[in-house]
């Protein structure tokens, strides 16, 4: 008789692999709930104050917020660049890569000034109705993202000119890499919400 | 091997680009409505998609964090179609 052969567990090594470590999923995976609790606020709010919702949105600059988009997915490619450079050794090439980052995440921040200064110029406020309170709401909490954000890229560009990560050690390149991508992906969700739909 | 990794990446920033052009287009031009509204959820589903895949390379990673991450670019634009469609239920089921 013939024995049974079981098969192999369908679960491979690149099912359990981690980019990064576990610490920083863990602060992801928080930062994404905080961001899913934002949201369905929005929801919520969006369904109990339909004009306030269906008439902020135009009143908003597109512009600023379809620039900032593409600054944020531009500044998550040259991170994406930076990890493969550093992958394939060269140190150098990867800090340059992430100064586009951070150069990114300056602008950012400019833009996301003097729209808010447009706002006000139109008498926008967080006192001016529901829809402006969770947009200076959410969007203040996402610059703040950034701003650290790119404090933190402009630190492993420190670490990377000392020499303290190299081709074969570069955990916490990657760690920021994912981080990044997080504040990447909140803002490519509050773009839609929050300019685009109506 | 590098070189293909390098392009990939390249196209779907491209790719990304595109989709944002296209929803700021429509926000400026376009009707809101269900058809709308529809697209611009699928466009954010497929840039999370890209994002959470590619950038972040889950792809081929922890099968738990992917599919978490990937939960995300299915629950929210589901909740964009579903508040269009019907507000006035939701309205009524989480009044306080």
């Amino acid at each position: 008789m013939t024995e049974a052969v079981l098969p192999p567990l369908s679960l491979t090594t690149n099912t359990h692999k981690i980019p990064g470590n576990m610490a920083i999923w863990a602060a992801i995976l928080a930062e994404m709930s905080e961001f899913a609790i934002m949201f369905i606020v929005y929801f919520l709010a969006k369904v109990h104050n339909p004009v306030a919702f269906d008439e902020g949105p135009p009143k908003l600059s597109t512009v600023a917020g379809a620039s900032n988009t593409l600054i944020m997915l531009t500044s998550s490619f040259f991170v994406v660049r930076a990890v493969i450079a550093i992958r394939e050794n060269h140190p150098e090439k990867s800090a340059r890569w992430l100064w586009g980052a951070v150069s990114c995440g300056v602008l950012y921040l400019i833009i996301k000034y003097f729209e808010y200064e447009w706002n006000t110029a139109q008498g926008l406020s967080t006192e001016t109705n529901i829809f402006y309170a969770v947009y200076y709401y959410v969007t203040f909490n996402h610059l703040l993202h950034v701003a650290w954000g790119s404090a933190a890229i402009a630190w492993v560009i420190y670490r990377l000119n000392t020499g303290i990560y190299t081709q074969q050690e570069h955990e916490g390149l990657i760690n920021v890499a994912l981080y990044w991508h997080m504040i990447d992906l909140a803002w490519i969700t509050i773009f839609p919400l929050l300019y685009v739909i109506r | 091997m590098q070189m293909t990794t390098k392009k990939l990446i390249g196209a779907l920033w491209l790719l990304l680009v595109v989709l944002t052009l296209f929803s700021a287009y429509m926000a400026e031009q376009v009707t809101p409505g269900l058809y709308s509204i529809s697209i611009m959820a699928i466009v954010l589903a497929i840039k999370g998609r890209i994002i959470v895949d590619y950038f972040m390379e889950l792809k081929e990673s922890h099968v738990i964090l992917r599919a978490l991450m990937r939960m995300y670019f299915y629950v929210i634009p589901a909740l964009i179609i579903l508040v269009y469609l019907f507000p006035e239920q939701i309205a009524t089921l989480t009044e306080l």
